[in-house]
């Protein structure tokens, strides 16, 4: 008897599971098909699958949509702010973590003070500075709020992967006189690696998704990141539906990508990092 | 060993790059939108200083900030209940010994977190258009969906429940990732020593993993409320706060009245509301779901 009921349990849970499952990918499934058939498909039978698969749709929606020059911009963005982020917020990390200082717990504190910001509060005064220095609708406008707000949680999470490194290893570095650069650059930075794979994908994700910094602080499709790019060109009241899905297609695509290459690896950095934040 | 560590000039050609960055971009623009807070500005001329005007105008005569405040809080505890709840229920389902499939269902449900928003909320205002999606669906059933994200009948709009649900879908996997994280650190030997004495799943659930995942709960709950509070990406692409200003929230509101209408003063009192909010609602988790230190 207790095993029939234990069989029936594990039945309903593996079948509420897969229900689940396809809540997630039928919509997935959905775009991907709509994107490959023809506005008058769309319009007649939004559900069936198309009959023969139209690309030229991506075709159209990366060149004439702009979507292709959009990737590139967010490629672009999102790698500067990238490596400037976690060269400074590594440096930070190091002195204020590794290195012996008065004020290191009062510094930290300002950084992870960062945390608690909202991006909305620092838009208004930001787009009055950048219209003055005419950093507006430039790549430099978009990686400054970037870096700037991926600092603390690259500060706190490094600081933390830095401290993680046995003292042995610092002390015996000093031993062989070691200057503290060196220190910093060929002992800590790569034996920090772990962290910084978990960091650099934190980072990128979270801007390649940005949307209202980039869109408060571009106008022209030449700077444009692919959120923003997006949300210019597709909307619901528009006719060319399949041109559209694609471009959703296209943006989806990267993020899509690279979580399914690394996946097990994002999921542990990922939980790692907001266990610690 | 200590002298190295001591090195003051180092410590400063480490710390100054990004004290100097954080203090440019972050601390200074945050002193000006205070002060802009409390003055009339719209983008041209001097900012005249008005004391509490856009906070008194704000709160009693705005009706779309009333509107706005509302439907904020009504995404924070929306995506309160239900994020953390399915999160944890399929983390504990997922965490049971002997679960097949862990790692696909775990990597599908993550997937959404991963995906901009703004094409998320693009692609469901497509589901959710009242000739495509969900109702051409439904008509092969013969059943007449509703108007979805234009249905304004109800007090609280149809359209903000249908982003709610957005919300949900995207980020359940964030929680269910903290809860998982949170009940692998729970001993085996507990579930074990529970089993010999009696206790059915339900009951090691209750009495086992819902006390012992209540720190990261804490974490997760107030990280899902600080989001909410700053919800945009997908009232923005999914009705620009429409139809008439119903599922406007605070930061849609907000962007309207700086971008939209140019009232930079005003706009700036939003943000400083939204960031109070934001730092009230980590203090409030933090006083009522207590840890015991362990």
């Amino acid at each position: 008897m207790k095993k029939r009921q234990l069989h029936f349990g594990r039945t309903v849970k593996y079948l509420l599971l897969t229900i689940l499952v396809l809540i997630y990918i039928i919509p997935l499934l959905w775009v991907i098909f709509v994107s490959l058939k023809t506005n008058g498909e769309v319009m007649a039978q939004p559900w069936s699958l198309p009959k023969t698969l139209h690309f030229e749709n991506y075709a159209s929606a990366w060149v004439a949509g702009g979507i292709g020059r959009a990737t590139l911009n967010s490629a672009i963005v999102c790698t500067i702010t990238l490596v400037v982020s976690i060269l400074l917020g590594s440096m930070a990390a190091f002195s204020i973590s590794v290195m012996r200082w008065k004020h290191s717990g009062k510094v930290l504190s300002m950084f992870l003070f960062g945390m608690m910001v909202p991006v909305h509060c620092i838009l208004i005064p930001l787009f009055v500075f950048f219209v003055k220095l005419r950093l507006t609708d430039s790549y430099l406008g978009m990686i400054l709020p970037y870096t700037a707000f991926a600092l603390p949680m690259t500060i706190y999470l490094m600081g933390g992967f830095f401290t993680g490194i046995p003292w042995e290893v610092y002390e015996a570095a000093c031993i062989d006189g070691c200057s503290v650069y060196r220190l910093f650059w060929e002992i800590a930075f790569p034996l920090a690696r772990d962290g910084i794979f978990v960091v650099s994908l934190m980072t990128f994700v979270g801007n390649w998704n940005e949307l209202l910094v980039a869109m408060v602080f571009t106008s022209s499709p030449s700077v444009q990141t692919i959120p923003v790019r997006l949300t210019a060109f597709v909307s619901p009241y528009a006719t060319d539906y399949v041109r559209m899905f694609a471009a959703i297609v296209l943006a989806m695509l990267p993020t899509i990508v690279v979580y399914s290459a690394f996946s097990n690896k994002i999921v542990a950095g990922l939980t790692a990092g907001a266990v610690k934040g | 060993m200590n002298k190295v560590l001591r090195n003051k000039r180092a410590i400063f050609i480490f710390t100054a790059p990004a004290a100097a960055m954080f203090l440019a971009i972050m601390l200074i623009p945050i002193v000006c939108a205070i002060a802009l807070a409390f003055c009339d500005w719209n983008s041209i001329g001097m900012p005249r200083f008005i004391g509490a005007g856009n906070f008194v105008e704000m709160f009693t005569k705005d009706k779309t900030m009333g509107i706005a405040v509302r439907n904020s809080l009504f995404i924070v505890v929306f995506s309160l209940v239900t994020q953390q709840t399915a999160g944890l229920l399929i983390a504990a389902a997922l965490s049971a010994r002997g679960t097949r499939l862990r790692n696909f269902f775990k990597n599908i449900y993550y997937m959404p977190c991963v995906i901009s928003s703004s094409a998320l909320a693009l692609l469901f205002s497509f589901l959710f258009n009242p000739n495509m999606g969900i109702n051409a669906l439904l008509r092969i059933f013969g059943i007449e969906g509703p108007l979805w994200l234009m249905d304004v009948s109800w007090k609280i709009p149809l359209g903000l429940w249908a982003i709610g649900f957005v919300a949900t879908w995207q980020y359940t996997g964030s929680s269910m990732m903290l809860y998982m994280a949170a009940i692998a650190g729970i001993p085996d030997t507990y579930y074990d020593a529970a089993e010999i004495d009696g206790a059915g799943r339900v009951q090691s659930f209750f009495l086992i993993t819902l006390p012992l995942v209540k720190p990261m709960a804490k974490i997760s709950i107030t990280m899902s409320c600080i989001g909410s509070l700053k919800f945009f990406d997908l009232i923005y692409n999914m009705t620009k706060g429409g139809p008439s200003h119903q599922t406007e929230v605070m930061a849609s509101h907000l962007y309207n009245s700086a971008f939209g209408n140019m009232r930079f003063g005003y706009a700036s009192a939003i943000s400083i509301t939204i960031m109070v909010m934001c730092v009230a609602v980590s203090a409030l988790v933090n006083v009522l779901i207590k840890v015991e230190d362990r």
